[in-house]
């Protein structure tokens, strides 16, 4: 066990000088398995990985889903559902930080990526909330939040490898993702309104709408609307219906997901050539970076698990008797201190194989353990230093400083440590909509 | 030398458009199965086997070029720390350490590639090789340790080289 430890202060140190992570990861875990086996050993095993991994048929969600969101982006529907949002909140003080979150999580529901939605719903949101003379620190707080709902409302895409590595219902843990992607909504809803209580200048009210303008708005989101319950309708069996029976596996939704968006983008005129091909070269670099990362952590657990860290802990944690609670909350804490190196999914390829056999042996419920874990990692997006999401947005706004987000966030982040709690505390939140299926 | 770079690049477009087509075509083959399927009871039968096979082209024609243009993710938590000369240095060495490790396992994936043409491996519906397959990952991994390697070298001896204008 102790040759796994020493794997992973070396991934660290390697990462810290700025190695890529999928490489650090590889070249420790092939390193360690040389140690622990034999040189032979260890490639053979990596240059299977590298032949299988990127032919195994479950992950071709991964790609399909990414174009959804590009497509759906270009298609300009971000711009529709902040409107929409505007249209019912904007009035109200820090409405228009409010009605980010909103559009955040209308995203969400057809994009699978926290670091699109953020970088989507900036370029939509700042502007408006700048206009009203919104407190920087409120409007980008609003958006690295209410960003990292992406990888929370199905479709996720970490929710997607989660389910693959451990062998749980992606399904099952979509549909278990949606009320704790509401209670987030609610959450920051709750943290927009204790900011602008305590210094109303931050979040000045816009202007009401009325009610003709709010359907007006309600219409322009249609084509979201479609693409959701195509895609989840489609993932559930709800469309099986005469005349097209349609239910879909995971990928087939992906699938009719992104030629959807793709239509659907067409036909709003919104989609030339060069767009085409700028949204399918993104979307091929993203699932590169992805595929490498995913190949570079499945060697790395192949060693750890060689190494018998899985077991080791299991041992450990009975040999002192701790209670699953105590363990619980431990890895918790360990997610919260690794969220501030590593980004979503490298983290979760980390540790998911070391800490899901010890969980699931504790009696804890994989789809539960997975949301929680997405929950956590949602949290290391905007927690400093590194949190990913505040460093998409000032990308995008370069002249607000990340002293500054990081300021306005702390509310959300609290936000969010309140739902985590919440989550561990009543399980039956995440549970009930699987279970009912 | 700043000509050869320029054609590089030229160059590498060719393998951003197959992974780029590749993707196209997987989304109309899912697209095209799931309706044949529910309407007209027919579905593509290969669709998998297909689907399968543009996964390898689209991640294994686009991987150099990420590569070379250093685009996988990492951490940039301690760049403050380190001068620009020292920041080259470590870039150069860890690119040619990403190469060099890459070597083996692109070896190794030969060894499975002739493997497969000795069994005759092929797939399911269309029977298409699975050396073909094989062999095209591990030209592309190849490929990439190449690109990584020569990117290290070029740290060292041309930085400027690497600067592209163009760069997005």
């Amino acid at each position: 066990m102790i040759e796994a430890l020493i794997g992973f202060v070396a991934v660290l140190g390697l990462v810290l000088l700025r190695m890529p992570i999928a490489f650090a990861m590889g070249l420790v875990g092939m390193v360690g398995y040389m140690h622990l086996n034999s040189f032979r050993g260890a490639i053979s095993m990596v240059g299977r990985l590298i032949i299988d991994t990127t032919q195994n048929y479950g992950l071709s969600v991964v790609p399909l889903f990414i174009l959804m969101g590009l497509l759906v982006n270009k298609g300009g529907l971000s711009r529709e559902l902040y409107h929409l949002s505007y249209a019912f909140l904007g009035h109200l003080r820090g409405g228009l930080a409010m009605a980010t979150i909103c559009a955040c999580a209308g995203f969400s529901a057809i994009c699978g990526s926290s670091l699109a939605t953020a970088a989507t719903m900036s370029k939509v949101a700042m502007p408006e909330m700048r206009k009203f003379g919104y407190d920087d620190s409120l409007s980008t707080a609003s958006i690295a939040a209410g960003g990292t709902l992406g990888i929370l409302i199905p479709p996720s895409v970490i929710l997607v490898i989660y389910g693959l590595l451990t062998e749980t219902s992606i399904g099952k843990l979509f549909i278990a993702g949606i009320i704790p992607g509401l209670i987030g909504v609610v959450f920051y809803l709750g943290a927009v309104w204790f900011t602008v209580a305590r210094r109303p200048e931050a979040g000045p009210a816009g202007e009401r709408m009325g009610w003709p303008e709010r359907m007006r708005a309600l219409g322009g989101v249609w084509a979201v609307l479609i693409l959701f319950f195509l895609v989840i309708g489609g993932l559930y069996g709800a469309l099986d219906v005469w005349p097209l029976h349609l239910t879909f596996s995971p990928t087939e939704a992906a699938g009719m997901g992104a030629a959807g968006a793709f239509l659907i983008a067409m036909a709003r005129g919104g989609l030339g050539l060069g767009d085409i091909w700028e949204v399918l070269r993104e979307t091929a670099f993203t699932t590169v970076t992805l595929f490498t990362v995913l190949i570079g952590a499945w060697v790395f657990s192949n060693f750890v698990n060689l190494a018998g860290l899985p077991e080791g802990l299991r041992a450990l944690v009975t040999d002192y008797a701790v209670s699953p609670g105590m363990v619980m909350v431990l890895i918790l804490l360990v997610y919260l201190a690794l969220g501030c190196v590593f980004e979503s999914l490298s983290m979760l390829l980390l540790t998911v194989p070391i800490f899901f056999p010890l969980v699931t042996s504790l009696g804890y419920d994989p789809v539960w353990f997975g949301i929680v874990v997405v929950v956590v990692t949602e949290i290391s997006l905007i927690t400093p230093p590194v949190g990913l999401n505040v460093f998409v947005l000032r990308g995008v706004v370069p002249d607000v400083t990340t002293g500054t987000i990081f300021r306005g966030v702390t509310p959300f982040w609290i936000a969010d440590i309140f739902r985590l709690a919440l989550l561990v505390l009543v399980p039956w939140l995440v549970l009930v909509l699987p279970n009912s299926m | 030398m700043p000509a050869i770079l320029s054609l590089v690049r030229v160059v590498s477009l060719a393998p951003v458009a197959l992974s780029a087509a590749a993707l196209f075509a997987m989304m109309l083959l899912t697209f095209f199965d799931v309706i044949l399927r529910s309407a007209f009871d027919s579905p593509i039968e290969a669709a998998t086997e297909l689907t399968r096979i543009l996964m390898a082209v689209l991640v294994f024609s686009a991987l150099p070029v990420v590569s070379g243009r250093a685009g996988h993710i990492a951490v940039d938590l301690t760049d403050p720390l380190f001068p620009p000369v020292l920041a080259r240095v470590r870039d150069a060495v860890i690119s040619l350490a990403c190469g060099a490790m890459l070597w083996w396992p692109a070896e190794r994936v030969v060894v499975l590639a002739e493997r497969a043409r000795d069994y005759g491996d092929v797939t399911e519906y269309l029977g298409i090789p699975q050396v073909y397959i094989a062999w095209f990952i591990a030209i592309s991994t190849y490929a990439t340790a190449v690109v990584l390697l020569a990117r290290g070298v070029l740290l060292i001896a041309a930085p400027r080289l690497l600067e592209d204008p163009s760069h997005d």
